[in-house]
Formats: structure tokens, sequence, C-alpha cells
């Protein structure tokens, strides 16, 4: 098992924004975390990634526990992630934004960097050359020059998606990569996720978009911060549970 | 087809190359224009402009160095102040000669800003401002408070000078620390720790999630702007050789950051164009001096609006100005 979540509770104020979830993902899968708008799946992310501290439970990943630990520590181990409202280094090129994410492999000591030695030297190299690699895998190497900020929006999540290849996650977790997404864009987004996978990256996708069950191996439904089901894509679909949480619980004629 | 493909970013290659060194060659015929003044000029009056100019040139620089990570700290004013008091008190008091308490001066500022820094590092843009314009207070009243060591009210007496006898030493020794501090500074800033700095300044959650660690580097740069502040604080105080905490007060650090936007925050040479403007300028119309607030208001006013890059933009708002006439030229004749 690549990350364990067990018994996951985060409490804001009065809200349980997330009680007693447990998952787990294995070594190479895809799994989508799917549910309802306000479910609690981008706050499982941020419980995950560190940028909110759980009321309860733990977040074991490799192995080791990380429930608790600060962002850049978390990327430091493997974990790499995309953001819902994908932020980026708007005054940024393109490539710029993914060499400047390049912080940790390989990574220069600040002497190095200050110095400009020729261990720096040559890291920046290979960076500049790993980060037009990357840009060639998701599509956007013609694109490298410009400012982060114009591209359009399906380039901008797909960027954010470069980015965090470049700190070489083992587990990348993509947090609604299709939301506001024309058909075209969906399609490019499902083949790069395709293609991060055949990397060897274990994917963790937050969505409440049922087009990403078809790349999914496994699915985690969510809502009022708890699990409602778990399994196939398949089975999750005609799932009683999750038609209920999706298009309420009236009868539909 | 594939060759004009290539070509393109080749081109735009040379002439970024071409910039840089037009760049360059300007600077060094400024500086080395800067390095013949006194000999044509003996008025110790213009070398005292001078020297000031080039010792808040260091202190401008290094407050648009800590700004680079999204911080804005009212407080840079008061942490020359801390460097200047703690190099005059040292040479007062313990009797260091200024080699000493100048560096010693320098680092005990960088250290209170560490110290100071690490809780704000927690506190983000206007909090941060608030944070650090508390503490500038605070400075100022520690000054007072500690009247007894720091003469209080009255200012501080009794620095020694670093050189006797003519200006002229003071004058190549500040131009010498203003270049060194901004290549030292210029270094910093295009170097991968200048890009993280602005890579958290433009998404801090991003920033960490490529394993920056945002409090980390923002402590680092606040240490490295106090450094230079300190550093600036005490050859002034070596300079002036009376200090007074009224000098580095909130008013003090709003000159500072005016110097900065009139020169243009976005451009390392900014604060330095700025800081040449906003003290030369006043010496121009001395008979307005009692106006000087509102003369650098003015300037500011004017060339915020004229010019949102700072002066440092005129070349590109000017080159703008005559694209748009001739392509109206060109329109007329059309026509």
């Amino acid at each position: 098992m690549l990350l364990e979540i067990k018994g996951l509770t985060k409490h804001f104020g009065g809200l349980a924004a997330v009680s007693q979830f447990d998952m787990y993902v294995n070594q190479g899968e895809i799994v989508g975390l799917i549910g309802p708008n306000g479910a609690g799946k981008t706050t499982v992310f941020n419980l995950i990634t560190g940028v909110y501290s759980p009321t309860g439970g733990q977040v074991i990943y490799d192995g080791e526990e990380i429930t608790g630990m600060k962002p850049h520590k978390v990327a430091e181990l493997g974990i790499g992630r995309t953001f819902q409202l994908n932020p980026l280094f708007g005054e940024f090129t393109v490539l710029q934004n993914v060499s400047a994410s390049f912080h940790l492999h390989p990574r220069s000591s600040l002497l190095d960097i200050y110095f400009n030695t020729a261990t720096y030297r040559r890291n920046e190299v290979y960076i500049s050359e790993q980060s037009l690699e990357i840009l060639r895998l998701v599509g956007l190497e013609h694109l490298k020059d410009e400012l982060a900020r114009n591209l359009p929006h399906g380039y901008q999540k797909m960027l954010g998606v470069a980015r965090a290849l470049a700190t070489r996650p083992k587990l990348l977790l993509l947090d609604e990569p299709l939301a506001g997404m024309n058909p075209s864009e969906i399609n490019f987004t499902l083949m790069n996720i395709r293609k991060t996978r055949q990397q060897g990256v274990t994917v963790l996708i937050v969505e409440h978009n049922m087009q990403i069950l078809e790349l999914c191996d496994r699915v985690v439904v969510i809502n009022f911060g708890q699990k409602i089901c778990e399994g196939l894509p398949g089975e999750v679909r005609e799932n009683q549970d999750v038609i209920t949480a999706y298009f309420g619980g009236g009868h539909v004629a | 087809m594939n060759s004009v493909a290539m070509s393109q970013p080749m081109s735009a290659g040379v002439r970024s190359d071409r910039k840089r060194r037009a760049k360059l060659s300007a600077t060094v015929g400024f500086i080395v224009a800067l390095c013949l003044l006194p000999v044509f000029t003996s008025s110790t009056y213009t070398l005292h402009i001078f020297i000031l100019t080039f010792i808040y040139i260091v202190t401008t620089v290094s407050l648009r160095t800590i700004t680079t990570s999204g911080q804005f700290p009212l407080a840079h004013g008061a942490f020359m102040g801390v460097g200047a008091y703690a190099a005059g008190m040292a040479s007062r008091w313990l009797g260091w000669s200024c080699w000493i308490t100048i560096p010693s001066g320098a680092l005990l500022t960088a250290a209170l800003g560490i110290l100071i820094g690490y809780p704000f590092s927690r506190l983000r843009t206007l909090y941060y401002a608030m944070g650090s314009l508390f503490f500038g207070l605070g400075v100022i009243q520690v000054v007072y408070a500690l009247g007894d060591w720091t003469g209080g009210y009255s200012g501080f007496t009794g620095v020694r000078p670093m050189f006797t006898g003519s200006k002229v030493s003071y004058y190549y020794f500040s131009l010498g620390l203003a270049v060194a501090c901004s290549v030292a500074l210029y270094r910093f800033e295009f170097s991968r720790i200048g890009t993280n700095l602005k890579a958290i300044h433009q998404s801090h959650e991003v920033a960490s999630s490529v394993g920056i660690n945002e409090a980390w580097y923002r402590v680092m740069v606040v240490a490295v702007g106090c450094f230079f502040a300190g550093l600036s604080g005490a050859v002034y105080a070596h300079y002036n050789l009376v200090i007074s905490a009224a000098s580095f007060n909130l008013g003090t650090t709003l000159g500072l950051f005016m110097g900065v936007l009139v020169g243009g925050i976005g451009s390392f040479a900014g604060p330095i164009v700025g800081t040449f403007i906003l003290t030369l300028f006043p010496e121009f119309f001395r008979d307005l001096r009692i106006y000087s607030p509102l003369v650098s208001a003015a300037i500011l006013l004017i060339a915020v609006y004229i010019f949102p890059q700072g002066l440092v933009g005129i070349p590109q708002v000017v080159r703008a100005w005559y694209i748009r006439d001739r392509k109206g030229d060109q329109v007329a004749h059309a026509s």
C-alpha cells in the first residue's frame, strides 16, 4: 500500500468536513475520490498534503506516518499535487513554471546557487532539459515561452500537472483536473493522466465529473465527509447510495 | 518552415544579449562617472549629498529584495536604526574600531530580523506589513526608554569617524559599498534563490507543494534584507557621527518605499534610480526645501501615474508612444 488513511477526521468549528474516513491507494493504481460538491474531497487532499492538520486519524505514506507534516515536507517525500482553483506562477513563463518547480531533484545547496558553482550550473542545465521533456509529455512544449497567465484554462490545468511532475512524485494528487474543461480538453487531459501512470506514477484523483470513472481502477465515493461506497467504477455507477447522493433521494420519473 | 521556427528564438536571444550588454555598459559608464565626480567638484556639500545617496541605495535595494518575496516590511528604517545604534554604541562605549562595529552592527540587525521574522513569517501581505510596522514603532520607543545608553531624545553622539580629513574617502567608501551590495543582492535575486522567493510571492500554496519551504525562505530573505539595512545604518552612524531615533522612524521607512516605487519596484535598478532622483531632485530646488515632502509626493504621483513601472520604465513608455505615433502616421497616409 502506497497510501493509507485511517479514521481521518477534520472539524472546522462545529462542522465535520471529514469524519472517520478510511481509504488506501496501491502502488501503480489510478484511484478516483468522487462525490458531490462540498462532500469533503478537497479537504481530504489538504489533510494528506499538510495544508490542514487533521482533528483525528492517521495518514500513512510508504510505511511512514505523515499526519500533520508541513506541505513542503510532504512534497519532499514524493507526493505531488495540483489545485482545484489552479493557482500558477502567473508572471513566469510556462517553462519557468516547470523549472522553478524542480526544487527537490536535483537540489543545489544555497552556497552552490549563490556562487554559481559548476554543480549548480550542471543542475540547471539538467533541469531545463527535464522541464522541456515534461512539457513535451503533456503537450505544452510549443507554448514554453508564453506567460502562464495568458494560457487558456485547459492548458493552465495541464501546466499544473507538469509542475507537479517536476517534483518527481511517486504519488500524484489531482484536484478536479476536469473542472471547467470543454470535451476536447477533457480527452486531452484523460490521455495525459494515462501517460503519467505509464511513467510509473500512482494517481489519486478528486472529481465530481463522472467521466473520470473510465480512467479509474478503483473508486471511493464520499459525501458529507463520510465514505458511502467503494469499488470498481462499474459497481459504483450502479450503487443506489451514489445515485441518491448525486441526484437526490426522490423518485425520478 | 523548420528553419524559421528555429531562427525566431535565436534572434530573440541575440536581442536580449544585446540589451544586456547595453545595460551593462550603461551601468559601468555611470559608475565610472561617479568615480570621477570628486575630481571635478570640491564642494563638500555635493559630496555629502552623494554619500548619503550611496548609503541609502544599500537600504532601498535591500528593501526591494524583501518585497520580491511578497512581504512589505514597514520596519526597514527601524532596522537601519538598529544597525546605526548598535555600531554607534559599540564605537563609543566599547571603543571598537569601525571595521568591527560595522559588520557586527549588520550581523546583529540580521539576527534581530530572524528573531522578528520567524513569528511574522506566519503573517502574509497586509498583516505582515502591520506586524512590522508595530515593531518599527517599538524600536524607537526602546531607544527613548534606554536614554542613559542611547542618548534618548537628544540623540546619540560620540561615534568615532571612519576617516579623518576630507569627505573624499567617505565618498569612495560609500560608492564602493553601494556597488558591492548591489552586485551581491543582484546575484541573490537572479539565482534560483530569487526564483524561489518570486514563486512564493506568486503562489505560496504552489510553492510549498513543489517542496519550497515557505517559512524558511521568508525568514531568510528578511535576514538578508536586515543585514544590508543594518550595514547601511552602521555606515551612516560612522559618517554622520550623530544619530537620532527620529531618523529611523516610520517616515524614513515610507521615504525608502517611495524611492523604490518612484524608480520601479519591478526592476532591480528601480530603487537605485529612485533614490538618486529623490535625494538629488530636491537639491535643484533648494528654495522649495520646506515643501520637500510635497515635492517628493508629487514626484511619486507623477511617476506612478505616467510610468506605472516606475522611472526605469520610461524607455518602454516612450517607445510605446513612438510606435503609436508612427502607426497613426501610417493610418493617415493610407487614407
